[in-house]
C-alpha cells in the first residue's frame, strides 16, 4: 500500500483539469448570481425594500471564516497523503468535514431566521438573496458529500487515483471558500 | 458540370430582378425601401448603400471560388511548402479590407443615420401621442385632449410627433415601417421614437415582437392627413359619444349596458368604463376591427360580436350569448358612433 | 489487444459503451432523428404560411411547432451534432489518442442529452410543448400569460441539455489538453480540434447564464420568486439580458465545427495545405472570445442607451474580423491548389458562398438603424438561417460524405452525392432568399399567418417549394449514406488521402484507434510522414493511452483508461426522473432522486483504473 506511484509534482491529471474547467464554469455560474444581484439592485430604488433590515454581519463574517479556515487544513492534510501518512490525512480530512458541516447547519439555522423576517415571493431583494445563499449552500453539501466519500476511500487505504480525489476534493473546496468569501461581500456589503 | 459558384449569381441575379420592382414601390403599404418620411429615407439609402457594398463582397467571393473551379486541372502539383503571397492576400482581403469598409459602414450608420432615427429629444416635436399595447391591440391616447382610441394613429403630415409607447401586459414592438424604426413596448419602461409623414396617406405596421397567440393579428395604422382634417378629427375624437338617435340604437345602447360589453369596453358619455378592450367611443370613425383584423362594416362587425374567437381565435373577447335581434341593435348602435 | 479493447457484444453493449465512436455514432443517429422533427416541424411551418390565411395548424400549435423547430434545430441537432457526433468521433482519431479524456462521463453526456431531448419532446407528445419563441421573452413566459407546462419543459429541458454540453466541453478540452499523440504540438493540432476546443471553452462560459435565467425563470414560475416581473423590483430586460448573454457565443459555437470541418476537407481536396494556418487557428479561437462581447445587438430595439448600442455595434462589426480572415484563407487555399470538386467540397462551396451571404446580412444588422428597422422581420429569419442552414449545415453535410468511408469502410456514391448538392443548394436558396425581400416588405416573423395584398405571397410560396425542394435533397443525402453503407465500394484506410491523422487507420478504426501511437512532427502527418506509424508506444498491456504536457505535448504518462460501464446511463436515468418530479412540482421526491444520483456517483468512482 505505500508503494504508491505519486504523481510527479508539476504535471496536472487529467481529473485535476476536469475539476479546474468544472470549477471554470461553476465560477461563471455564480459570477452570472452576483451579476444579477447588482443588476436588479440598479433597478430598484430601495434595496433591501422598506420593512427589511440588511442583513446583520456578524455570524455570516465569524462562519465564512470558519469555512475558510478548512483551506489550510485540507492543505495539511493533502500533503500528508502525498507522504503516505494515511492516519494524518484522514485525521485532517475529519477535521475539515467537521468544520464544514458545522458550517452548512449553522447557515441554513441562519438562512431559516431570514426566512422568518422576509420571503423570496415578497420582492425581487429576497428572491437574488435566497437564491443566493441556496446556491452556495448547495455548493457546500457537494462539497461535503465528496469529502465523505474520499474519507470512505481513505479507509481502505491509499492509491495514485486516491491522491488524484484528494487533490481534485481540495481544488473544489478552495474553490466553495472563495466563493463564500464573496457571497459573504455581496450579501453584506450589496445591501449598504 | 457548372462552377459551385455561378449557379448562386445567377440565381441571386435572378431574384434580385424579380425583387426590384417589388421593392422599388408596390406590394403593401409596409415596405421598408419605400419611405416616406426623413428618418426613414435615411433608413432606406443605408439599405440601398449596405446592398451595393455586399454585392462587391460577395461578387469577390464567387469570382475567387470560380477561379479555384477554372484552374481545378492546372498542370503541376502546388508546392507544398512557402504560402507567402497566399497569407499576404489573406491579410489584405481578410483584414485591411474589411477594416476599411467596416469603419467607413460604422462611421456612417452608428453615427449620422442614427441620429436621425433617434429618439426626438425634449421640445422638438408638436405634441405626444401615447401607444400602449395589448394583448393583442394597440390603445392610443392623445395626452392633453381626452381623445382614446385604438389600432388607428391619425397624425397631421410634415408635423414632428413624440410617440410614447408602453405595454399593458406583455412586450409588443410598435413599427410603422414606412415611416421610421421600431421600438419595444416594455413592461416598465417608457420608449418613444419619431413620426413623422411626408405626404398623407394610410401607412400599415405590425406588431414586432412575439406576444402570444394572436401576433400575427396585432397590425396598426397610420394615417396621415392635412393639418386642418387631423384638428377635425382629434376634436371628434376627444367628444363624448353621441347619443342614439333610433330605436334600435336605443336598444343597442341598453343591450351593451346592461350585457358584459361595458364591463370591458369603454363608451365615454355613458357608464361604460371597461377597461379591458378598446375605447369603442368613436368606433364608426374607424376603419378597421381588431387590429386590422376585419374591416369595419356592419357585417363584419356583427360577425365579430357574435363570434370574436372565429375572427381572432385566442382573442381576450369571449363570444357572448346574445340573440339575433340584440346584436342586431348592438351593430346599430356601434355603427353610429362616429 | 483486440480483445482487450473488446465490445460486449449486444443491445448491453451500446448502453454501456464508454467508446468515443460509439457514442458519437449514438449521437449521430440521435440528432439526425431530432433533425428530421425539425424538419417536419419547419414544412408544417411552411406549408401553413405558403398562402395568405392558411388553415394548416391552429394558431396555438403553430406557436409549439414554430418554438419546438427553433429548440430542436438548436439544442438537439446542430450542438450535440457538431461536438458529441463530429468531435467525439474525430477528435481522438486526429490526435492520436484511444479515447477521451473521460469516457465514461463521455457516455454521460450522451444519456443526459438523450434524455433532455426526450423529456421536451414529452411536452409535444402532450400537447404542450414550449410556446413562446426558442428566446422565450418574459413576460410572455410567465406563468401568468403561459400557464400550462409548456415553458417548464422549456426551462427544466434546456438546464438538462445544458449539464450534457458541460460535460462534453469538460471533456473535449481535457482530452484535447492531455492526451495528444507525442510530438503534437499546440501548432502541429489539426484545425479542426482547434474548432471544438473554441467551441468547448465557449461552451464552458456561455451555457451558465443560460442555466441561471432558466432557474430563475423556474423559481419564478412554479415558487412565485421575482425575477422578471416590474410589479415586485424585477426586470425582463434581465431575461434578454441573460439569454442573449448565453445566446451569441451560442451562434459562434454553432458554426465553429462546421469552420473546422471546412478546415478539414479544403486541404485534403485542393491537396494542397491550409494558407495561412496560424491565422486561421487564432481566428477561430478569436472569434469564440469576441463572440462573447455582442450580446446585446439582440436588443437594439429594446431603447438601451445610445453608449450600449454603439459599443455593441462597434463589437458586432469587430467580430466579423476574423471571419473574413478564415473566408479568404479557404477560397485562396482552393485557388491556389489543384482542387477536386467532389461531393464534399462541393457542399463546401455552398458553405462558403451562403456564409459571406449570411454573414453580409449579419453586417447590416450591426448598422443600428437598420437593425432597429428590420429585426424581427423575416429578414433575420433570412440572416440566421444562411448562417445556420448555409454556413453549419452545410460542411455538416459535406463531413458526412467525408468521413463517410471512414467510418463505414464503403464508398458512398458520388453521382447521387453531386446530386444531392445540386438539390439542396437550390432548395436552400429557394427557401431563405426570398425571405430577405419579405423582411423587407415589412413582414414580421413569428405570425401564423398574413393577410393578402401586402406583396408577400409569391414570396411566401417560393419559400415552400424551397423547403420542400431541400427536405427532398436531404432525403437524397440519406438514401444515398443508407444504400452505400449496405453495397458501396470498399473505401480502403484512406480513400481520399487526407492529411491528418484519421486517414492512418484502417476504415472502420478497431476499438483501440491506433495499434500503435504515433509520434507527429508535422500539421499533416499523413502527407509528410506517411511511416507516421513508427510510433514509440505500442501499450497492449491493457486499456490504456498516453498522456502529454499541454503545449508542447512531450509524453508525461501513461494512462489507463476506464472500459464501459453502466452507472452513465443509470445516473442520466435518475437525474431525468428527478426533472420530471420537478416539472410536476414534486419537489421532494425529485430530491430523493438527486440524492439516488449521488450515492450512483459514488459508486461510479468506486472503479479505480489501476484495480
Ligand atoms: C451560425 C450562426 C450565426 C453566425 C455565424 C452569425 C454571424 C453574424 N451575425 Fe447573426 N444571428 C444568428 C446566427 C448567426 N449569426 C441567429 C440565430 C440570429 C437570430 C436569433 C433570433 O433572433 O432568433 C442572429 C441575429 C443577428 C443579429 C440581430 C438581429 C436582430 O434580431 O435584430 C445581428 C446584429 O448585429 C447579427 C450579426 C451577425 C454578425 C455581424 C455576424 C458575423 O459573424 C458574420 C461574419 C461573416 C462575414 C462578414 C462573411 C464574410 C464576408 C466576406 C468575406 C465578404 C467581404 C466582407 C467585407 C469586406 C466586410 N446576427
Ligand atoms: C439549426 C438551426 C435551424 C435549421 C437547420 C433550420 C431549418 C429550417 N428552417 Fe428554421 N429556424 C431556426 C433554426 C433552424 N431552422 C430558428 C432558431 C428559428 C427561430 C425560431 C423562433 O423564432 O423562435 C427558425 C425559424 C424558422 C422560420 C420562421 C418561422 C416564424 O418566424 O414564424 C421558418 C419559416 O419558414 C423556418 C424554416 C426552416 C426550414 C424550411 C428549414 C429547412 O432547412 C429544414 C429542412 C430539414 C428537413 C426537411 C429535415 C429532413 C431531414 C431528414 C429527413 C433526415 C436527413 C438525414 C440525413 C441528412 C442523413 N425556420
Ligand atoms: C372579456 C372582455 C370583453 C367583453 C365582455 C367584450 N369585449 Fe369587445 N373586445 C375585448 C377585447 C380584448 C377586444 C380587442 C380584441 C383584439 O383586437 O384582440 C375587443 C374588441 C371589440 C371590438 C373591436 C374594437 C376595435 O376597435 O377593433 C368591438 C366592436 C367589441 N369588442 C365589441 C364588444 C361588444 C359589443 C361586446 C358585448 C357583446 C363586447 N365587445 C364584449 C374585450 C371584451
Ligand atoms: Cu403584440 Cu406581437
Ligand atoms: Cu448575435
Amino acid at each position: 500500500m505505500s508503494e504508491v506511484v505519486l504523481p510527479r509534482e508539476r504535471i496536472r491529471p487529467s481529473g485535476w483539469w476536469g475539476m479546474a474547467l468544472f470549477v471554470a464554469t461553476e465560477a461563471t455560474l455564480f459570477g452570472t448570481i452576483f451579476g444579477t444581484y447588482f443588476y436588479l439592485r440598479l433597478n430598484t430604488v430601495y434595496w433591501p425594500p422598506p420593512g427589511i433590515a440588511a442583513p446583520r454581519p456578524l455570524w455570516p463574517l465569524v462562519l465564512v471564516a470558519a469555512l475558510v479556515s478548512t483551506s489550510p487544513v485540507l492543505w495539511a492534510a493533502r500533503r500528508a497523503a502525498l507522504r503516505g501518512r494515511v492516519g494524518r490525512a484522514r485525521a485532517g480530512l475529519l477535521l475539515a468535514l467537521a468544520v464544514q458541516t458545522g458550517y452548512l447547519a449553522f447557515h441554513l439555522l441562519l438562512f431559516a431566521q431570514d426566512l422568518d423576517r422576509f420571503r423570496p415571493e415578497d420582492s425581487a431583494y429576497g428572491s437574488i438573496y435566497f437564491t443566493m445563499l441556496g446556491a452556495h449552500d448547495a455548493h457546500v453539501a457537494a462539497g461535503i458529500l465528496l469529502e465523505l466519500w474520499l474519507l470512505l476511500r481513505l479507509l481502505r487505504g491509499l492509491t495514485r487515483y486516491r491522491l488524484v480525489a484528494f487533490q481534485v476534493t481540495s481544488l473544489y473546496w478552495n474553490f466553495v471558500n472563495v466563493l463564500a468569501l464573496l457571497v459573504v461581500v455581496v450579501q453584506l456589503a450589496g445591501a449598504r | 458540370m457548372p462552377a459551385p459558384g455561378r449557379e448562386p449569381t445567377k440565381l441571386a441575379l435572378g431574384l434580385v430582378a424579380v425583387a426590384l420592382p417589388a421593392l422599388a414601390g408596390c406590394g403593401g403599404n409596409q415596405n421598408v425601401v419605400h419611405p416616406a418620411s426623413g428618418p426613414e429615407h435615411s433608413i432606406a439609402q443605408l439599405w440601398w448603400v449596405m446592398l451595393i457594398g455586399s454585392a462587391v463582397g460577395f461578387g469577390s467571393v464567387v469570382l475567387l471560388l470560380y477561379l479555384g473551379w477554372a484552374r481545378r486541372n492546372r498542370p503541376g502539383l502546388p508546392g507544398k511548402g512557402g504560402d507567402r503571397a497566399e497569407t499576404r492576400l489573406v491579410l489584405l482581403l481578410g483584414v485591411a479590407v474589411p477594416i476599411v469598409v467596416l469603419v467607413t459602414l460604422f462611421v456612417y450608420a452608428d453615427v449620422f443615420v442614427m441620429r436621425s432615427t433617434a429618439a426626438p429629444g425634449r421640445g422638438t416635436t408638436a405634441f405626444t401621442i401615447q401607444v400602449i399595447g395589448h394583448q393583442w391591440f394597440w390603445e392610443v391616447r392623445y395626452p392633453g385632449t381626452s381623445a382614446v382610441t385604438a389600432n388607428e394613429i391619425h397624425i397631421p403630415t410634415h408635423t414632428r410627433v413624440n410617440l410614447v409607447g408602453t405595454t399593458a401586459d406583455v412586450i409588443h414592438s410598435i413599427w410603422i415601417p414606412e415611416l421610421n424604426r421600431k421600438v419595444d413596448l416594455i413592461p416598465g419602461r417608457t420608449n418613444r421614437i419619431l413620426l413623422e409623414a411626408d405626404r398623407p396617406g394610410h401607412y400599415r405596421g405590425q406588431c414586432s415582437e412575439f406576444c402570444g397567440l394572436q401576433h400575427a393579428h396585432m397590425a396598426v395604422e397610420v394615417i396621415a392627413e392635412p393639418r386642418a382634417r387631423f384638428r377635425e378629427w382629434l376634436a371628434n375624437m376627444a367628444r363624448p359619444a353621441t347619443a342614439p338617435r333610433t330605436q334600435l340604437e336605443q336598444l343597442g345602447r341598453q343591450v351593451f349596458l346592461s350585457e358584459a360589453c361595458s364591463g370591458c369596453h369603454s363608451i365615454r358619455g355613458t357608464p361604460a368604463r371597461g377597461e379591458i378592450g378598446p375605447d369603442l367611443t368613436h368606433l364608426a370613425s374607424r376603419e378597421t376591427l381588431a387590429a386590422l383584423t376585419l374591416p369595419n362594416d356592419p357585417v363584419d362587425l356583427r360577425r365579430w360580436i357574435t363570434d370574436p374567437q372565429h375572427s381572432k381565435p385566442g382573442a381576450k373577447m369571449p363570444g357572448l350569448p346574445l340573440a339575433g335581434e340584440q346584436v342586431g341593435a348592438l351593430v346599430a348602435y356601434l355603427e353610429s358612433l362616429r | 489487444m483486440d480483445q482487450i479493447w473488446a465490445h460486449r457484444p449486444g443491445l448491453l453493449g451500446w448502453l454501456t459503451t464508454t467508446d468515443h465512436k460509439r457514442i458519437g455514432l449514438m449521437y449521430l443517429f440521435a440528432t439526425l432523428a431530432f433533425f428530421a422533427a425539425g424538419g417536419v416541424e419547419a414544412l408544417l411551418i411552411r406549408t401553413q404560411l405558403a398562402v395568405p390565411n392558411g388553415h394548416t395548424v391552429s394558431p396555438g400549435t403553430y406557436d409549439q411547432l414554430l418554438t419546438m423547430h427553433g429548440v430542436t434545430m438548436i439544442f438537439l441537432f446542430v450542438i450535440p451534432l457538431t461536438t458529441g457526433a463530429f468531435g467525439n468521433y474525430l477528435v481522438p482519431l486526429m490526435i492520436g489518442a484511444r479515447d477521451m479524456a473521460f469516457p465514461r462521463l463521455n457516455a454521460l453526456s450522451f444519456w443526459l442529452f438523450l434524455a433532455s431531448g426526450i423529456f421536451i419532446y414529452t411536452g409535444l407528445a402532450l400537447g404542450t410543448a414550449p410556446n413562446a419563441g426558442w428566446f422565450d421573452y418574459v413576460p410572455l413566459a410567465l406563468k401568468q400569460y403561459d400557464p400550462g407546462p409548456n415553458i417548464d419543459f422549456f426551462a427544466l429541458g434546456l438546464i438538462l441539455n445544458g449539464a450534457s454540453s458541460t460535460a462534453a466541453a469538460v471533456n473535449f478540452i481535457a482530452t484535447i489538453f492531455k492526451l495528444r499523440a507525442p510530438g503534437m504540438s499546440m501548432n502541429r493540432m489539426p484545425l479542426f480540434c482547434f474548432a471544438v476546443l473554441a467551441v468547448a471553452f465557449a461552451l464552458l462560459f456561455a451555457l451558465p447564464p443560460l442555466t441561471i435565467d432558466c432557474v430563475f425563470l423556474e423559481l419564478q414560475r412554479q415558487l412565485g420568486f421575482h425575477f422578471f416581473d416590474v410589479a415586485h423590483g424585477g426586470d425582463p430586460l434581465l431575461w434578454q439580458y441573460l439569454f442573449w448573454i448565453f445566446g451569441h457565443p451560442e451562434v459562434y459555437i454553432i458554426v465553429l465545427p462546421a469552420f473546422g470541418i471546412a478546415t478539414s476537407i479544403i486541404p485534403t481536396f485542393a491537396k494542397r495545405r491550409m494558407v495561412a494556418f496560424p491565422l486561421v487557428a487564432m481566428a477561430e479561437l478569436l472569434v469564440a472570445f469576441i463572440g462573447f462581447g455582442v450580446f446585446a445587438h439582440h436588443m437594439f430595439s429594446t431603447g438601451l442607451a445610445t453608449v450600449t448600442l454603439i459599443f455593441f455595434a462597434a463589437a458586432s462589426m469587430f467580430v466579423v474580423i476574423p471571419s473574413t480572415i478564415q473566408i479568404y484563407a479557404w477560397l485562396l487555399t482552393v485557388t491556389s491548389g489543384r482542387p477536386e470538386f467532389k461531393a464534399p467540397l462541393m457542399f463546401i462551396g455552398g458553405f462558403i458562398v451562403f456564409f459571406v451571404l449570411g454573414g453580409l446580412s449579419g453586417i447590416m444588422f450591426a448598422a443600428i438603424p437598420f437593425d432597429q428597422a428590420l429585426t424581427d422581420t423575416y429578414f433575420v429569419v433570412a440572416h440566421f438561417h444562411f448562417v445556420i442552414f448555409g454556413a453549419a449545415v452545410f460542411p455538416l453535410l459535406g463531413g458526412l460524405y467525408y468521413w463517410f468511408p471512414k467510418v463505414t469502410g464503403r464508398m458512398y456514391h458520388e453521382g447521387w452525392a453531386k446530386a444531392s448538392f445540386w438539390l439542396t443548394f437550390a432548395g436552400t436558396s429557394l427557401t431563405f432568399f426570398p425571405m430577405h425581400i419579405a423582411g423587407l416588405l415589412g413582414m414580421t416573423r413569428r405570425v401564423y399567418t398574413y393577410e393578402p395584398g401586402l406583396g408577400w405571397d409569391t414570396y411566401n410560396l417560393l419559400e415552400t417549394i424551397g423547403a420542400f425542394v431541400l427536405a427532398a435533397g436531404l432525403l437524397v443525402i440519406a438514401a444515398n449514406l443508407l444504400v452505400s453503407r449496405l453495397n458501396g465500394a470498399t473505401a480502403g484506410a484512406d480513400p481520399f488521402f487526407g492529411g491528418t491523422l484519421e486517414w492512418t487507420v484502417p476504415s472502420p478504426p478497431p476499438a483501440y484507434n491506433f495499434a500503435v501511437i504515433p509520434t507527429v512532427t508535422s500539421p499533416y502527418p499523413n502527407w509528410d510522414r506517411p511511416e507516421a506509424e513508427r510510433g514509440g508506444l505500442v501499450l497492449e498491456e491493457g486499456h490504456e493511452t498516453p498522456a502529454s504536457t499541454v503545449r508542447d505535448a512531450r509524453l508525461e504518462e501513461i494512462l489507463d483508461m476506464p472500459s464501459e460501464s453502466p452507472w452513465p446511463i443509470v445516473l442520466a436515468l435518475l437525474v431525468a426522473v428527478a426533472f420530471v418530479m420537478l416539472l410536476a412540482s414534486h419537489g421532494v421526491v425529485a430530491g430523493l432522486f438527486f440524492g439516488l444520483a449521488a450515492l450512483t456517483l459514488g459508486a461510479w468512482h468506486l472503479q479505480e483504473p489501476e484495480s
